[in-house]
C-alpha cells in the first residue's frame, strides 16, 4: 500500500508550514488531494464512468470536425456524427489497440450508442429531430473547452512547441494547401481567403485544437472506462489507487502523437504531420489541465466583463475559473457554462450513484448541482494525478532517501498548492463530506 | 343567505372544538368548510345584481328589540368582494397551515370562528351588531397570535394588539351610541339611521371617533405601531388572515360608517383625511425601505397601501370610491400572497434577514418558483400594469387627482417608494448568489405551491380583467357619492375654511357632480 510506507518517510522531513499542511503530508505519502474514503472513491469512479460517455462522444466528433467539416461556412450539421466516425476505432481500446487501456470495444460506447439512437425521449426519431428538442449530447460544451485551450495559447512554453507551430511558415504552407483544396471550384471563398488569409488560417489553427482537443479525450475516455470496470470487479479499492492508475496511464499514452489531418475528398493533408514529434502529454494533456482545470474563462454569469470593474484578471495567468475553482451551486442557472456537461453526464450515471443522489439534498431535484460537486471532487483526483505525474518527471520519488531532494519534492507540492489558497478555490470543501 | 356565510364556519368551528372528529381530519374539514364557504360567497356574486346600488340579499330577525339590537344582513357592492376575499383567504390559511400543528382542535376552530365573524361583520345592517361581530373577532384572533405565534415576541404582539383593538372597539362604541341617542332613532338599524341629520359641529365629533377608532384597525400612521409587531409575531396563515382580511375591517368600517352616516362632515374634512392618508402612504414606504426582516418590509407596505383607500374616500368622486374599494381587495390578495411566499422562505430557509437571503431564485438549488412568484406579487404591490394593485391604485389617483392634486402626487410618489423597497427586498432575497455554506434548503412541494399559485391567478386576471374586480361596487359607490351634500361644504368654503376646496371645486366638479359625469368606467 502506498500510504503504509510513506507514513515512514514524512518523518525524514519536518512538518510542513503551509496552510494546506495535510494535503501537503498526503502528496508526499503519494495520495490524493481528495481525502481518501470509500465515498470519495464511489463518488469519482462514478462519475469518471458518467463524464467518459459524453466524451466518448466529444472526441469523436472533435476529430469529425478537424478533420470533415473543416472550414465549411455554414456548418449546420457538424454534430450530426456520421456512422464511420462512430465506430472509428479508438487507439487504446479494443483488439487493435496500439496499447490496450480499456478491455472493452474500441467503436463507440454501447450507451453512447443507446443514447444517439433513442435520447431522453427514449423514442426513436430521426437525429434532427433530437437535435431540434435539445435532446442530444451538449458539444457546445467540447467545443468551448477547445476555445479556452486556443485562447490560452502558449502557456506551456516552452515545453510545449505546438503553439509555435501554429505560427510558422511551415504550418501556413500545410494550412493553405488544405484551404485551397477544400474551397477548390468555389470562387467566392477562394476570393475570400485571397482578400483575407489570416482569417482563414486563424480558423484553421482552431481546428487544430479541435484535433489536439480531441486526440487528448480519445485517451481518457477509454482509461475513465477502464477505471470504471476495474472498481467494479473490486479492484480499486481506494482513492490513491485511483490517481496512481492515472499516472500510470499519463506515463503509458505520454508519447502518443498529436497531429491535424484534413480529409478532403478522398486525399489527406497532414497540416500537422505525426512526424513532426508533438506528444500527448506536453502538446494536450499539460495545456489542458491548465487551461479547463485551472483557467477557462470567467462565466458569463458570475463575473462582470466590465473593464472598469476589473473583476477579471487582465493577465491570462490569473485566470482562476476552472473547475477547480468554479461554484458549482449555480448550475441549471444562466450563464454558468458546466451546465452542459452536468447535464450530459446526467444520462449516463451509474445506478450506484444515481441512488446516492436520491437519498441527498433535494433527491433528483438538484441532481445538476449535485452532479457538479462530485465531479469537482474526480477533477481533484485528476489533477492530483497530474502533479503526481509531473514531480515523477520533473523532481525525484517518494521514497528518496535523499532529504533535500524530499525538500525539492515539498516545494514542489507546496507551490502546486499555492494555486488554491485564494478564497474561489474549492480544495478546501472536497476536503469534508458534507459538500455536496 | 348571508347567514350561511356567518353561521357555517362558526357552526364548523364550533363542531371541530367539540366532535370527536380525529386529528388527522380537521385540517379537511376546515378545508371543506372554509371551502364551502367561499364557494357560497362565489354564487353570491353571480347572483347580485350590480347595477341596483341598494342592499341585497336582506335578511331581518328582530332580536332584542329594547336595545335596537336586530339581526339584520344585506350585502352591497361595497362589502361583496370583502366576502369572498374572505372566503378565499380563510381557504388559504387554512391550507398553509402546517400538517402538525400543536392542539388543531383548538386552532382550527378558531380560524373558522374568525372567519364567520368577520363575515358577520361584513354582511351586518346594524351598527350594534356590526359592534358584536368586531368585538367578538377580537378573542380568537388574539388566541391565534398568542399561542401559534413566534415564541419570543407573540405574547407581547397579541398583548398589544388586544389593548389596541379593544380601544378601537370602545371608541366605536361611542361613537354609535352617540349616534342613536343624539339622533334620536329607536333602534341601530343602518338604513334608520342614514336618513337622520345631524347638526354638523357633532357630526365631526362621532366622525372623529370613528377615524380614530377604525384608524386603528387600518391602521393609519400614527395609529399603527401595533401592526408590525402584530404581523411579525404572528405565523402565516394568522397573518394571512390579518392583513388581508382584518385590515379591511377597518377600512370597511371607515367608508360604510364615517362616509356612509356623515357624508357632510366626511365632505368637509376630506383635504385633511387626504392629507393623513398620504402621510400614512409617504411614511409607510419609507419605515418599509428602512427595514431589515422581509416580514416587517411586508407589514409596513400594508400600513402604505391602506392609506391610498382612505385617499379615494376622501377625494370622493365616484371614480376615486370604486377605486378604495378595489384597493381593498387588491391589498387583500397581495398582502396575502406576499406574507404566503414570505412564509414558505421562512420555513425553508429558516431566516427572514435581508442580509442572510440571497439567490433564491437559483433554478436547481433555491426556490425559483416561489422567488419568481414573490418578484410578481412585488410588482402587483408595487403598482405595475396587468397586476390588480396597478388598477385600484390608477382608479384611486385617478379619481383624486382633480380634488386633491398635491396629496395625490404624494401618494404617487409613495406608490414609486413601493417599488423602491420591494427591488430592496427582491434584489436581496431572489437574486445575487447562494451562499455553499447554508444553501441545502428542502425542496418546495408542489401542493406548497398552490396558495401562492392560486392567488398569483387571481391577482394577473383581475389585473388584465379589471371589470370583474370593479363592476360590483360601482352603482353603490356612486350612490354614497351622490349622497353627499354639497351645500355645507360649500357653505366652508365660503368662509375660507379650505382653500383648496375651493380651488378645486369651483367650476362645478362637485363630487355629486362627478358621479354623475362617471358612474361607467
Amino acid at each position: 500500500m502506498v500510504t503504509d510506507t510513506t507514513r515512514d518517510r514524512a518523518i525524514a522531513l519536518p512538518p510542513s508550514t503551509h496552510e494546506f499542511r495535510d494535503i501537503v503530508h498526503r502528496l508526499e505519502a503519494g495520495g490524493s488531494m481528495l481525502p481518501d474514503n470509500p465515498e470519495n472513491l464511489k463518488q469519482i469512479i462514478g462519475i469518471y464512468k458518467a463524464y467518459a460517455v459524453p466524451m466518448d462522444f466529444y472526441w469523436r466528433n472533435l476529430l469529425y470536425i478537424a478533420e470533415r467539416v473543416f472550414l465549411n461556412p455554414l456548418p449546420a450539421f457538424k454534430y450530426f456524427l456520421p456512422k464511420d466516425y462512430l465506430e472509428l476505432h479508438n487507439h487504446y481500446a479494443g483488439d487493435d489497440a496500439d496499447l490496450r487501456v480499456w478491455r472493452g470495444d474500441a467503436s463507440a460506447h454501447p450507451e453512447l450508442l443507446e443514447f444517439v439512437r433513442q435520447g431522453e425521449l427514449q423514442r426513436k426519431v430521426p437525429k434532427l429531430l433530437h437535435h431540434l428538442w435539445h435532446d442530444r449530447i451538449n458539444m457546445e460544451f467540447a467545443e468551448s473547452c477547445m476555445r479556452a485551450m486556443l485562447w490560452h495559447r502558449h502557456m506551456y512554453e516552452p515545453a510545449n512547441k505546438f503553439d509555435r507551430y501554429l505560427d510558422s511558415e511551415e504550418y501556413r504552407a500545410n494550412a493553405d494547401l488544405a484551404i485551397r483544396a477544400y474551397f477548390q471550384g468555389n470562387p467566392l471563398m477562394l476570393g475570400l481567403y485571397k482578400l483575407f488569409p489570416d482569417m482563414f488560417l486563424e480558423q484553421v489553427r482552431q481546428l487544430s485544437y479541435y484535433s489536439n482537443l480531441g486526440l487528448f479525450w480519445e485517451v481518457m475516455a477509454p482509461v475513465f472506462f477502464e477505471m470504471s470496470d476495474l472498481y467494479d470487479e473490486g479492484k480499486l479499492a481506494s482513492v490513491p489507487e485511483a490517481m496512481q492508475f492515472l499516472v500510470d496511464g499519463i506515463f503509458a499514452v505520454a508519447a502518443r502523437p498529436i497531429y491535424h489531418h484534413v480529409y478532403i475528398r478522398g486525399d489527406r493533408y497532414e497540416i500537422i504531420p505525426k512526424s513532426k514529434g508533438f506528444m500527448w502529454l506536453y502538446e494536450a494533456a499539460l495545456p489542458y489541465v491548465e487551461a479547463i482545470f485551472y483557467r477557462t474563462s470567467p462565466f458569463r454569469g458570475t463575473k462582470s466583463y466590465n473593464a472598469q470593474a476589473n473583476q477579471v484578471p487582465a493577465e491570462q495567468k490569473d485566470f482562476h475559473y476552472g473547475i477547480l475553482y468554479a461554484d458549482v451551486f449555480p448550475i441549471g442557472t444562466a450563464g454558468i457554462p458546466p451546465t452542459l456537461l452536468m447535464q450530459d453526464m446526467m444520462h449516463f450515471l451509474p445506478q450506484y450513484l444515481l441512488d446516492d443522489y436520491r437519498k441527498h439534498c433535494r433527491g433528483e431535484d438538484d441532481i445538476l448541482s449535485q452532479i457538479g460537486v462530485t465531479f469537482q471532487r474526480s477533477m481533484y483526483n485528476v489533477t492530483s494525478a497530474v502533479i503526481q505525474a509531473l514531480r515523477a518527471a520533473l523532481l525525484y520519488p517518494l521514497d528518496d532517501p535523499n532529504p533535500r531532494h524530499l525538500q525539492a519534492n515539498r516545494e514542489f507540492f507546496e507551490a502546486q498548492l499555492d494555486r488554491f489558497i485564494r478564497p474561489e478555490a474549492r480544495l478546501r470543501n472536497v476536503q469534508v463530506q458534507d459538500y455536496r | 343567505m348571508l347567514s350561511a356565510l356567518i353561521w357555517l364556519p362558526i357552526l364548523g368551528g364550533i363542531a371541530i372544538g367539540y366532535l370527536p372528529f380525529p386529528i388527522a381530519r380537521l385540517k379537511l374539514i376546515a378545508l371543506s368548510v372554509s371551502g364551502a364557504m367561499a364557494l357560497w360567497s362565489l354564487w353570491l356574486v353571480s347572483q347580485f345584481d350590480f347595477t341596483n346600488p341598494l342592499v341585497q340579499f336582506v335578511e331581518f330577525v328582530p332580536w332584542i328589540e329594547i336595545l335596537g339590537l336586530n339581526y339584520e344582513l344585506g350585502v352591497d357592492g361595497l362589502s361583496l368582494l370583502l366576502l369572498v376575499l374572505n372566503g378565499l383567504l380563510t381557504w388559504i390559511a387554512i391550507y398553509s397551515t402546517v400538517e402538525a400543528i400543536e392542539r388543531p382542535r383548538l386552532y382550527y376552530s378558531l380560524i373558522l370562528l374568525v372567519s364567520g365573524v368577520v363575515a358577520g361583520a361584513f354582511t351586518t345592517q346594524n351598527l350594534l351588531l356590526f359592534f358584536l361581530f368586531y368585538e367578538v373577532e377580537l378573542i380568537p384572533l388574539f388566541l391565534l397570535i398568542a399561542v401559534w405565534g413566534e415564541r419570543e415576541r407573540s405574547n407581547y404582539a397579541a398583548t398589544k394588539f388586544l389593548l389596541y383593538t379593544a380601544f378601537s372597539g370602545v371608541l366605536i362604541l361611542a361613537a354609535f351610541l352617540g349616534i342613536v341617542w343624539f339622533g334620536g332613532a329607536s333602534s341601530f338599524s343602518y338604513d334608520a339611521l342614514l336618513s337622520q341629520s345631524l347638526p354638523l359641529g357633532l357630526q365631526f365629533v362621532l366622525l372623529g371617533l370613528l377615524m380614530v377608532g377604525f384608524g386603528i384597525k387600518i391602521p393609519l400612521v400614527p395609529l399603527h405601531t401595533w401592526l408590525p409587531d402584530t404581523y411579525v409575531a404572528a405565523s402565516t396563515p394568522v397573518a394571512i388572515l390579518l392583513g388581508g382580511v382584518l385590515a379591511k375591517l377597518g377600512a370597511y368600517g371607515v367608508l360604510r360608517f364615517g362616509l356612509g352616516l356623515f357624508p357632510a362632515a366626511w365632505a368637509a374634512v376630506a383635504p385633511y383625511l387626504a392629507t393623513w392618508a398620504t402621510v400614512s402612504v409617504l411614511y409607510g414606504a419609507f419605515v418599509a425601505i428602512a427595514q431589515k426582516d422581509i416580514k416587517r418590509m411586508v407589514a409596513y407596505s400594508s400600513i402604505g397601501h391602506m392609506g391610498y383607500i382612505l385617499l379615494g374616500g376622501a377625494a370622493l368622486t365616484a371614480l376615486s370610491l370604486v377605486g378604495a374599494v378595489a384597493q381593498m381587495v387588491a391589498h387583500g390578495l397581495i398582502l396575502a400572497i406576499l406574507f404566503h411566499l414570505v412564509g414558505v422562505i421562512e420555513a425553508k430557509v429558516g431566516t427572514r434577514e435581508l442580509d442572510v437571503l440571497n439567490g433564491l431564485m437559483n433554478p436547481v438549488r433555491g426556490l425559483p418558483m416561489v422567488a419568481a412568484l414573490l418578484v410578481l406579487s412585488g410588482m402587483a404591490s408595487a403598482g405595475i400594469p396587468g397586476l390588480v394593485g396597478f388598477i385600484s391604485e390608477f382608479l384611486v389617483f385617478q379619481g383624486s387627482y382633480r380634488v386633491f392634486p398635491v396629496q395625490t402626487l404624494l401618494c404617487v410618489l409613495g406608490s414609486g417608494l413601493t417599488t423602491v423597497y420591494f427591488a430592496i427586498l427582491l434584489n436581496r432575497t431572489c437574486f445575487g448568489k447562494l451562499d455553499n455554506a447554508i444553501a441545502y434548503f428542502p425542496k418546495v412541494e408542489w401542493r406548497e405551491r398552490v396558495p401562492a399559485l392560486t392567488l398569483a391567478i387571481v391577482i394577473l386576471f383581475l389585473g388584465i380583467q379589471p371589470t370583474w374586480l370593479v363592476r360590483w361596487s360601482e352603482s353603490t359607490t356612486a350612490a354614497m357619492v351622490a349622497a353627499v351634500p354639497s351645500e355645507p361644504v360649500n357653505a366652508f368654503v365660503q368662509e375660507g375654511v379650505f382653500p383648496q376646496l375651493s380651488l378645486n371645486w369651483a367650476d362645478g366638479d362637485r363630487p355629486s357632480d362627478l358621479a354623475t359625469q362617471s358612474t361607467r368606467l
